[in-house]
């Protein structure tokens, strides 16, 4: 009997059990092979190396086939929930395939056709996208807001699936990420349409990502702003109408669509404006009935923003500056991108912020350069994570101008581009204040 | 061979203003006929061999088929009297092509017009106005460039494999374009060269339908836009300029225009189709007016 009921719980899949692994394969752009097929093979390739650790890429193939069709197969994000690194075991693991081949061509725009006129209301692009290859990669924060933000659709895609009343637990389909400039917020809402459309490629064929220009929806004429935004959103709606498709909606900027209403009473602002932010609240309550879109905002300055778009906002996440070891960690990826491309050289093995530690920080011969680093990276604290991404051009720029150097050169003068950057801070404010 | 489809279009316009003249269809048809024989013997003299215009005296009652057409979905059935041949799918596609690119204005003139009437600017002229027409007509040529380019590579995609369906979108993103035109060539028996229907009458039959049913005239102007194009073929035709989309679907949104061509022979089962899947171009057509 009780080999039985183990023969059974072998024979049932344990969700609770078996942790969820995700596997991302890049199929080649010029691949025409079936996806059956290419899965079978990625199995055959994952089954032959039980442990890893951590995420994990394979470009590099045996098996014939699998180089001629695909670019890469990684594992990805298991870092996002578990901080440490540690071996996972894939047999036990529930393994999640996503094929996918991305895009090549760029945006399109959507118009909108006044008499005369053709306004150019937003970008649109088909994902995954070339373009945003690698960006949710790129972004390195703290806090855990990726899987946040990954977990929070997953939930709104459950819920729509087990048709749960929406009149009695309500849920918004928006999402607004707010804090200072250059953290990312815009690229985290591209990066979050590219990542969902590659998980969710077995629900929906292909995602749509419309970039809206919100300055392009305030008419010249008075009154027919409002107008304008209502179009816009019917344009939408056609997108969303197609259920086979993911559509993510990315609002800019929003606070200039939906100022804050109370502030018209002061008189300081016109009544248009109020117009434009009853039509996008109006409209974003039409389009959060649908199961297959995201509404995605980003803002600068949350208090000059309505309260009731603030409060249909599902997740309202603030994005700061990166943090010590999230610089040291984007410090990092620049340094591998810049061997990679043979600028630094000869290549020298840095330790990850984690190494570093278990050794105590301690100084020698392997961790010297990375102890530098990480001491660049305490002074780095307080840049933007859009400053600390061009620092690296700028210390070459202004400090090395010879075709390669040494990883030590190069963090010599990473250190001083890094005071000049303060000093010119400093200067700005001086000059300002 | 010269391509002939200036022609067409020319006879096209006559018959719309025949038919405001004249209310009962039968007579127009009949009119636009007479008128488009003329037009070829004018423009070829004795190249059109007597045969071809018999036939194609003969061939249009199958292919008229106005009723069912809206101004949302339209198709556009033609039925060959017999197997063509693979060159000939191509020219049909790519004859389409410079036809819808310059019915619905994303062509200043005629795709063999073009090349012979848009000249490089003079030297001689004003400043101003040199360069302006300079800026035009690099443009131009990148344009030409582009479409020439497209029209060679799908003449080796057809080479390739067999090409069941070729779609010409316009305006938007392959999935969902403005306005969106589909060639059917899955139901075409293909024969050898010695066998095969001469393409330029079957050109002429299928340009005929088109004219017939009108397909162009109730369209609004449109913008300068992108056009893609895309065509099916075999999974292990080896094409590898035009990218795979194993994803893609053809759009259900947008203004659609079905034209089918057939042999009338015996129905090819769907299955034949499985392993065939889309290829997009990689570049995008972008319009060009003057």
């Amino acid at each position: 009997m009780d080999e039985a009921v183990g023969d059974l719980k072998q024979a049932l899949p344990c969700v609770l059990e078996s942790p969820v692994i995700n596997v991302e394969v890049h199929l080649r752009c010029n691949s025409t092979a079936k996806k059956e097929e290419i899965k079978l093979s990625v199995v055959k390739l994952l089954n032959r190396h039980n442990i890893v650790f951590g995420d994990y890429t394979w470009t590099e193939f045996d098996d014939a086939f699998l180089s001629r069709n695909v670019q890469s197969v990684s594992i990805v994000d298991t870092e996002l929930k578990v901080k440490e690194r540690q071996p996972i075991d894939l047999s036990k693991c529930t393994l999640a395939l996503h094929v996918f081949q991305l895009n090549e061509e760029g945006p399109s725009s959507e118009n909108l056709e006044e008499e005369s006129e053709n306004i150019i209301a937003a970008n649109h692009w088909v994902l995954p996208a070339v373009e945003f290859h690698g960006l949710w990669e790129s972004l390195v924060y703290d806090v855990e807001v990726k899987s946040h933000l990954l977990d929070y659709v997953t939930t709104t895609l459950l819920f729509s699936d087990k048709n749960v009343d929406s009149n009695l637990i309500a849920w918004n389909r928006v999402v607004l990420l707010h804090g200072p400039p250059g953290t990312g917020k815009t690229s985290l809402c591209k990066a979050l349409a590219q990542k969902l459309t590659i998980r969710l490629s077995c629900r929906y064929q292909y995602g749509q990502l419309i970039e809206i220009n919100s300055h392009s929806l305030f008419s010249k004429w008075f009154s027919e702003s409002g107008k304008l935004v209502t179009k816009m959103f019917q344009k939408i709606q056609e997108l969303i109408d197609d259920k086979e498709a993911l559509v993510f909606v990315l609002i800019d900027e929003v606070e200039s669509l939906t100022a804050a209403r109370n502030a018209c009473r002061a008189g300081t602002e016109p009544s248009d404006a109020i117009r434009v932010v009853n039509a996008v609240l109006t409209q974003i309550d039409q389009i959060k009935r649908h199961s297959n879109v995201v509404i995605l905002t980003t803002s600068n300055i949350t208090e000059k923003i309505d309260m009731a778009f603030v409060d249909r906002a599902d997740i309202k996440q603030y994005i700061g500056p990166p943090s010590t070891a999230a610089i040291f960690k984007i410090y990092l990826s620049c340094v591998e991108e810049l061997m990679k491309c043979q600028i630094i050289y000869p290549r020298q093995q840095l330790l990850t912020l984690r190494e570093l530690e278990m050794i105590g920080y301690v100084e020698n011969n392997v961790s010297r350069l990375s102890l530098l680093l990480s001491e660049i990276s305490r002074k780095s604290e307080g840049l933007s994570g859009r400053v600390l991404r061009k620092l690296p051009f700028l210390a070459h720029a202004l400090y090395i101008q010879t075709p390669t150097i040494s990883v030590e050169g190069f963090l010599q003068a990473l250190s001083l581009v890094v005071d000049k950057q303060f000093e010119e801070r400093k200067k700005l404010s001086a000059c300002t204040g | 061979m010269v391509p002939r489809e200036e022609g067409f279009i020319q006879t096209g316009q006559r018959r719309e203003e025949v038919v405001m003249a004249e209310p009962r269809p039968e007579v127009a048809a009949v009119d636009a006929q007479l008128s488009d024989l003329e037009r070829i013997e004018d423009s070829e003299g004795s190249c059109a061999s007597q045969t071809e215009l018999l036939e194609l005296a003969s061939a249009h009652g199958p292919s008229r088929n106005p009723e069912h057409l809206c101004p949302g979905d339209s198709m556009v059935p033609v039925v060959f009297p017999g197997p063509v041949s693979s060159e000939g799918c191509c020219r049909f596609a790519c004859e389409l092509l410079k036809h819808i690119m310059y019915q619905r204005q994303q062509l200043p003139l005629p795709y063999d017009q073009l090349t012979v009437f848009y000249a490089k600017p003079s030297p001689q002229a004003e400043d101003m106005v040199r360069k302006k027409a300079e800026r035009s007509y690099k443009k131009f040529q990148q344009a030409l460039v582009e479409l020439e380019g497209i029209l060679s590579h799908l003449e080796s995609l057809f080479a390739r494999t067999r090409v069941p369906r070729v779609l010409i979108l316009l305006g938007g993103n392959a999935l969902c374009p403005k306005e969106f035109y589909e060639l059917d060539l899955a139901r075409l028996t293909l024969g050898r060269v010695g066998q095969s229907l001469s393409t330029s009458a079957c050109l002429r039959r299928l340009f005929r339908a088109l004219f017939m049913a009108d397909a162009f005239s109730e369209l609004k102007a449109a913008p300068a836009m992108g056009t893609i194009v895309m065509a099916q073929g075999h999974r292990e035709c080896g094409e590898d300029w035009f990218r795979p989309k194993l994803n893609y679907q053809v759009p259900k949104r947008g203004h659609r225009l079905t034209v089918t061509l057939s042999c009338g022979g015996p129905p090819i089962p769907d299955s034949t189709w499985d392993d065939y899947i889309w290829f997009q171009a990689p570049v995008t057509l972008k319009g060009f007016r003057e």
